[in-house]
């Protein structure tokens, strides 16, 4: 028992010893003439491992989320790394498949020994991977999963950087409708929702609110993915004639629904869709610049927008990947908080393991480009999104008034205008 | 009832599209016993061709027409060449089902790696324009498209009744064993037929594009549809086509309107089946021999 022991510490020790001599063997040998200075002080970089769907459905959004995490690494880096040690990145692709994601943590976490993980891209592929890392208690910071199957997990590791649940975006729309003086407010509202659940609870959490504060429902109908033809849905809707329109939207049936409203020279007092409305490059191309103004969304990164090293992220996203302000992808907005958020808890705390990371975010707020952020036990970020509103061709926040550039239009002008 | 008959009026309208690219599909089986699965995927094609065309050019996606109708005929006997010919053997009808879903598949992966998976709409000055007749309103592009489609299966009865081509085309849907002794060359047909099936496509394409928000996974829903409009009006039956599609067109916004758009799809099947309970080979097909 005890040789053993010896016997497996001499091994230890010859293992060791041979890993020195090899790690002296390879400073002496990058330690080249004229490369000498570098070799002294640098320490080891802070590996940050991240599964990222670059192929299959989610492809698009993927690459946004990599765009995010690169931007933020090579700003933080010229910055002097994290606690003196450069980021760097280790980027698997999942094929936006949930089981490929499982495999691609567990071989980060195990096989390549990385030091912190961030989450992948959408709630479908974040179940899996937070469960992963919860296994073997890393901090999962995910920019891009807040569905409610996410929150469900009730895991004290996640972290969800955006401003609320997604279920929760639209409530914004709801806080601003319920503050107008009461003459102004809409008496009559219809909901058009797809049956999806990042889109129809969305217009349900609205729907609840405003019964409660007695705006009455004249139409509701939850259509399924398959709806191509939205005149049917959109023709009720006109016949109903409300006075807010709420859409439970993702993106094509959104510029449908805007095409039929058109189409059908409907267009009512109030407009919010949850979704395809908040995008500033896609949504006027689709549906035409002309079609767009007055037309209400939720977001949370605004081109402009003054919140925590925002404008220097707007500028270095510029900078590398070419574009305006108004062509960057949110994913990517949310990408890059993931890190700040990284940056801030080991500036504060002169850590950056995952056990700190974990205690540090909590407790208290913590300032991104996207706003201040804070969680629920659950991982749930318990503030919410901002309402932006279609304005002269340009998405402008709107309400709350702290973060709004111009005042919400209403009644909302009609098409072409 | 407004709402209702508001939606009729665009079902109706809508069912002349669908009528256009179903009438490729079923002239495609009526002269090879071909089920092409790719169809939708030319579709789909097609309006991308018009798209890019109106975003470069600024060609109006009507006028863009001859032009995609050139190259998807092209496409068409192209894939008949390519990957429908070798097919020789004595189950080529149910092998045809996998290479031209395969065909679909390599048009789909081509079509994102190109132009990437979000969604594009063709945004012409007019593509959200309506006239308001009666109280309802008739929407210009659903109009034309309707026209459109009304002059292209003109056109292609004219084809198929007054034209040698089309005679050879009719011989080899009645019996291609006759038709061959007679001196029909059956594999020039074929190459003909399936590139006049894609062309249809193309009018399609472009109407498709500005109606609707597409990708190129959009072929999916596409196919469905078209399968069930031919297999309803009778397999090989251009006349069945027209029919199924206005038939299919119409019962959805019928009971997007009356009922929800969740039971429009289940009520289109529901009429499917209970036709071919009771005539199998749907309304216009013919059981012993083609028909067009």
């Amino acid at each position: 028992m005890s040789r053993n022991n010896r016997l497996r510490g001499h091994n230890a020790a010859a293992v060791g010893v041979s890993a020195l001599v090899l790690a002296l063997a390879a400073c002496s040998s990058s330690s080249t003439p004229g490369a000498s200075s570098t070799s002294s002080t640098t320490k080891a970089p802070l590996v940050i491992g991240a599964s990222i769907s670059l192929t299959g459905d989610f492809a698009d959004s993927g690459k946004a989320v990599k765009n995010g995490y690169d931007l933020w690494a090579q700003q933080v880096n010229a910055k002097g790394g994290i606690l003196g040690r450069q980021v760097q990145f280790k980027i698997v692709d999942d094929a936006s498949s949930p089981t490929q994601v499982v495999t691609n943590y567990q071989n980060l976490i195990n096989a390549d020994k990385v030091d912190l993980v961030f989450g992948p891209f959408s709630s479908l592929l974040t179940v899996p991977a937070s469960q992963v890392a919860k296994r073997y208690n890393y901090a999962f910071i995910e920019p891009a999963g807040g569905g409610p199957s996410v929150f469900a997990q009730n895991l004290d590791n996640l972290f969800f950087v955006q401003p609320a649940p997604v279920v929760k975006s639209g409530d914004v729309f709801a806080d601003w409708i319920l503050s107008l003086p009461a003459a102004d407010r809409p008496k009559t509202a219809a909901y058009a929702e797809l049956d999806d659940p990042f889109a129809a609870p969305i217009a349900e959490n609205i729907r609840t609110r405003f019964e409660a504060a007695g705006i009455r429902t004249v139409y509701k109908q939850v259509y399924p993915a398959e709806t191509q033809d939205f005149s049917p849905i959109i023709a009720k809707v006109a016949a109903a004639n409300p006075d807010v329109l709420v859409s439970g939207t993702q993106s094509d049936d959104a510029y449908a629904q805007v095409k039929s409203l058109v189409q059908l020279k409907f267009s009512p007092k109030f407009m919010f869709m949850s979704n395809g409305a908040n995008s500033p490059s896609q949504f006027p191309d689709k549906v035409g610049a002309q079609n767009v103004n007055g037309i209400m969304s939720a977001g949370d990164w605004f081109p402009g927008s003054t919140a925590f090293g925002s404008a220097d992220f707007s500028a270095a996203y510029i900078k590398s990947y070419g574009g305006t302000a108004d062509t960057i992808d949110n994913s990517s907005a949310e990408a890059y908080a993931a890190g700040q958020l990284l940056e801030e808890v080991a500036a504060k705390t002169g850590k950056a393991d995952n056990a700190t990371i974990m205690s540090s975010l909590h407790q208290g707020t913590w300032p991104t480009i996207l706003g201040d952020l804070s969680w629920g036990a659950n991982g749930a970020p318990t503030g919410s999104f901002n309402l932006i509103q279609w304005q002269g061709g340009k998405l402008l926040p709107v309400f709350p008034a702290a973060v709004s550039k111009a005042t919400p239009i209403y009644p909302k002008p009609g098409w072409g205008g | 009832m407004h709402a209702l008959l508001q939606g009729v009026i665009l079902g109706v309208l809508t069912g002349g599209v669908y009528a256009l690219m179903a009438s490729g599909q079923t002239l495609i089986f009526g002269i090879m016993k071909v089920v092409n699965l790719a169809q939708g995927a030319l579709v789909i094609m097609s309006a991308y061709l018009a798209y890019q065309l109106f975003t470069s050019f600024g060609l109006d996606p009507f006028l863009a027409i001859p032009i995609t109708t050139v190259i998807m005929f092209g496409v068409g006997v192209g894939v008949e060449l390519a990957f429908l010919r070798p097919l020789r053997r004595e189950d080529k009808s149910e092998l045809s089902l996998l290479v031209t879903f395969a065909v679909a598949l390599l048009i789909e992966g081509v079509l994102s790696v190109t132009f990437q998976t979000t969604y594009r709409s063709i945004n012409t000055g007019y593509a959200n324009s309506s006239w308001t007749v009666f109280g309802y309103q008739v929407t210009v592009v659903r109009f034309w498209a309707f026209c459109l489609s009304l002059l292209s299966l003109g056109l292609l009865f004219l084809l198929l009744n007054r034209t040698r081509f089309g005679r050879a085309v009719r011989a080899t849907v009645q019996n291609p064993e006759s038709a061959r002794l007679l001196g029909v060359d059956a594999q020039r047909v074929s190459a003909f037929g399936f590139g006049l099936g894609a062309a249809t496509a193309a009018a399609a394409g472009s109407v498709y594009g500005l109606l609707y928000p597409f990708n190129s996974g959009s072929h999916y829903d596409l196919i469905s549809r078209l399968l069930s409009i031919v297999v309803l009006g009778g397999l090989g039956s251009v006349g069945g086509a027209v029919v199924g599609a206005v038939i299919v067109s119409t019962s959805s916004a019928v009971v997007a309107s009356s009922i929800s758009p969740a039971w429009s799809e289940m009520t289109f099947f529901v009429i499917l089946l209970l036709v071919l309970l009771v005539r199998p080979q749907g309304l216009f097909g013919s059981v012993e021999r083609g028909a067009i």
